[in-house]
C-alpha cells in the first residue's frame, strides 16, 4: 500500500493542477464574455509581449535556420541533391521549428514575466486590492495578457519562420554557392499555405497554453520572494514542457486536416 | 467619545475558521454599527486580519454568518461581490498600491474602474482625497519613491476617493514616526466626522485606541476577548486585558 501511495498522490495532485488551470480557463472564458477588454491595457502586453520578443525569436529563427542548413546541405551533396535543401528547411521551419522554437523563447521571456509581474502583485497584496476595489484579477490581469498574446504569438511564429528561410537562403547560396533559381524553385514547390497555416494555427495554441500556465502560476504565489521564484521557475518549466508534448500531438492532428505536401 | 445608537453595519455571528490544521477563529461574534470606529486589538498571530479580511471576502469563512450592510456575504461568488466591496474601502497593512502607477494613478484607479469616464470629474475627487490626506504635492510620484507614512496615506486616499461607506485599516500606524501616526489617527477622525464613515482599524498601537477608538475589540484564542468603549477596557479587572493595554508580557526574571 506504501508503495501506491506515492504515485497515487502524484497522480492527485495532477488531477487538482488540471483542475485549476480549467477553472482559470473557464474565468477567462466568462470575462472575455463580459466584454470589457480594457484595449489599452491589451496593447500595452503587446508592445511588451510582441514587440519586446522580437529579437530573441529573430536570432533564434536565423541562426537555426542557418545551422540546419549547414548541416543538411552536407548530407544532401553527400545524395547529389544539394539544391533540395532549401525545401526541408521551409517544411520543417514552418510546421515544426519556427513555431516550437518561437514558443520556447516566448515561454522563457514572455512566462517567466507572466509570473513574476502577477506573482508579485499577489504577494504584495495588490491582487487583493484590486479585488476589494470589484475588479476581478483574471478579467484585469490574464485577459489582456491573453488577448496580447493570440495577436502576437502568431505573428512571432511568422517572423521566425522568414528570418529562419532568409538565413537558409544566404547560407546556401551565398555560402554554397546554390544557384538561387533552384533553391527557390525547390522551396517553392515543396512548401504550400498548409504548411504555414501549420505552423500559424500552433501559435494560436501555444499562446493559450504559455498565457494559462504562467498566469495561474502568479496567481497562486504565496510566501513572498521565495514564492514568487519558485512560480516563476515553474512557469516556464511547465510550459515548456507542456509546448513540447502538445506540439508533438498537434503535428500529428495538423498532419490530417493539412496533409504535408497536401496541396502539390 | 461615545456613540450614538446606531443601526449595524457590519453582523459577524459564529465565524469559525482554519487555516491548516490551526484553529484560528474559534466563533466569533461582533457588530460593527454603522459611523462608529471600531479597533481590533489582541495580540500577534490571533486573527485580527484573518477576521477583517472575512468582512470582504477575502477570506471565506468554515462556519458562520456575515452581513454587510443587510447582504449576506457567506455564498458570494466573487464576481457577485462586487457591489458589496463598492461599499467597503481597503487600507492593507502595506499599502497595496500599484507599483506601476503613480500616486493619482493609484487614486483615480477605483473611479475609472467604477466607470467614471468624466476625466475632470475624476481628476477633482482625486485632487480632494489627496488634499484630505495632505499628498497633493507627490501626486506624480510612484509609490518606490513614497515612504511608508506616504503609502499609508495614499491607500487611504484610494480607499476613500469611491465614497465607500466604510473602511478597513489594517495596522495603519505600524512602522510610522509618531507624528506620522497622529496624522493619520486624524486622519480616521476627520472622516468619521466629515463623511460619517464607518472605520474597522486593526491595530496594536494603544496610544491610538485610546485617542480614537469609540469601541474596542480584544480578540484572544479565536474568540473576541472583550468588547467595550476604551473607558471600559481601562477600567477592565481582566489580568489579560490589563497586561495587553500595560505591555507587559509575563516572562519574569
Amino acid at each position: 500500500m506504501e508503495l501506491l501511495r506515492l504515485p497515487g498522490r502524484a497522480f492527485l495532485d495532477f488531477l487538482s493542477y488540471m483542475g485549476q488551470l480549467a477553472s482559470l480557463m473557464a474565468e477567462l472564458g466568462r470575462a472575455m464574455s463580459l466584454g470589457v477588454w480594457r484595449l489599452k491595457l491589451v496593447a500595452q502586453q503587446i508592445v511588451s509581449i510582441g514587440y519586446g520578443s522580437q529579437a530573441v525569436v529573430i536570432v533564434t529563427g536565423a541562426f537555426t535556420g542557418a545551422v540546419f542548413t549547414f548541416q543538411s546541405y552536407m548530407e544532401f551533396k553527400y545524395y547529389g541533391v544539394e539544391s533540395s535543401v532549401g525545401a526541408l528547411i521551409s517544411v520543417s521551419m514552418c510546421r515544426e521549428l519556427g513555431p516550437v522554437l518561437a514558443g520556447l523563447m516566448v515561454a522563457g521571456r514572455v512566462g517567466a514575466s507572466m509570473a513574476a509581474d502577477i506573482g508579485t502583485m499577489k504577494v504584495t497584496e495588490q491582487v487583493d486590492a484590486l479585488r476589494v476595489m470589484g475588479v476581478h484579477p483574471v478579467d484585469y490581469l490574464v485577459l489582456p495578457r491573453f488577448l496580447a498574446m493570440m495577436i502576437s504569438m502568431p505573428l512571432l511564429i511568422a517572423e521566425s519562420i522568414t528570418f529562419g528561410l532568409l538565413a537558409s537562403y544566404m547560407v546556401a547560396v551565398f555560402g554554397y554557392g546554390i544557384p538561387k533559381p533552384w533553391f527557390m524553385m525547390h522551396m517553392m514547390d515543396h512548401t504550400n499555405m498548409e504548411d504555414l497555416l501549420c505552423g500559424m494555427s500552433k501559435g494560436f495554441v501555444f499562446g493559450i497554453l504559455i498565457t494559462i500556465i504562467s498566469c495561474h502560476q502568479g496567481l497562486k504565489a504565496e510566501n513572498g520572494a521565495v514564492g514568487v521564484g519558485i512560480g516563476t521557475t515553474r512557469a516556464v518549466v511547465i510550459s515548456s514542457l507542456v509546448l513540447l508534448i502538445v506540439n508533438f500531438f498537434m503535428s500529428i492532428l495538423l498532419n490530417y486536416v493539412f496533409p504535408l505536401g497536401g496541396a502539390a | 467619545m461615545s456613540a450614538p445608537e446606531k443601526s449595524p453595519f457590519i453582523v459577524v455571528r459564529g465565524l469559525h475558521k482554519k487555516l491548516g490544521s490551526q484553529e484560528i477563529l474559534r466563533g466569533i461574534d461582533l457588530t460593527v454599527l454603522k459611523g462608529e470606529t471600531l479597533m481590533l486589538i489582541g495580540p500577534s498571530g490571533e486573527g485580527k486580519t484573518v477576521l477583517m479580511k472575512h468582512f470582504i471576502g477575502l477570506m471565506r469563512p468554515d462556519q458562520g454568518e456575515i452581513t454587510v450592510d443587510g447582504v449576506n456575504v457567506v455564498g458570494l461568488r466573487e464576481r457577485e461581490f462586487a457591489p458589496v466591496r463598492k461599499k467597503v474601502g481597503v487600507l492593507f497593512q502595506g499599502g497595496a498600491l500599484f507599483d506601476n502607477m503613480t500616486v493619482e494613478g493609484n487614486v483615480a484607479f477605483p473611479l475609472i474602474e467604477a466607470g467614471v469616464r468624466d476625466y475632470q470629474e475624476i481628476r477633482q475627487r482625486v485632487d480632494e482625497a489627496l488634499e484630505l490626506v495632505e499628498l497633493s504635492e507627490h501626486k506624480t510620484k510612484l509609490p518606490v519613491n513614497l515612504s511608508g507614512g506616504m503609502r499609508k496615506r495614499c491607500g487611504i486616499a484610494r480607499a476613500i476617493v469611491g465614497r465607500a461607506d466604510c473602511i478597513l485599516y489594517d495596522e495603519p500606524n505600524s512602522g510610522l514616526d509618531p507624528i506620522v501616526s497622529d496624522v493619520i489617527d486624524q486622519m480616521i477622525v476627520r472622516l468619521q466626522k466629515r463623511y460619517g464613515i464607518t472605520s474597522v482599524v486593526v491595530t496594536h498601537d494603544m496610544k491610538s485606541v485610546f485617542k480614537i477608538a469609540n469601541r474596542v475589540a480584544f480578540l484572544k484564542r479565536g474568540v473576541i476577548h472583550f468588547l467595550g468603549t476604551p473607558e471600559e477596557l481601562r477600567q477592565s479587572p481582566d489580568e489579560e486585558v490589563q497586561n495587553f493595554i500595560e505591555g507587559r508580557s509575563d516572562v519574569t526574571g
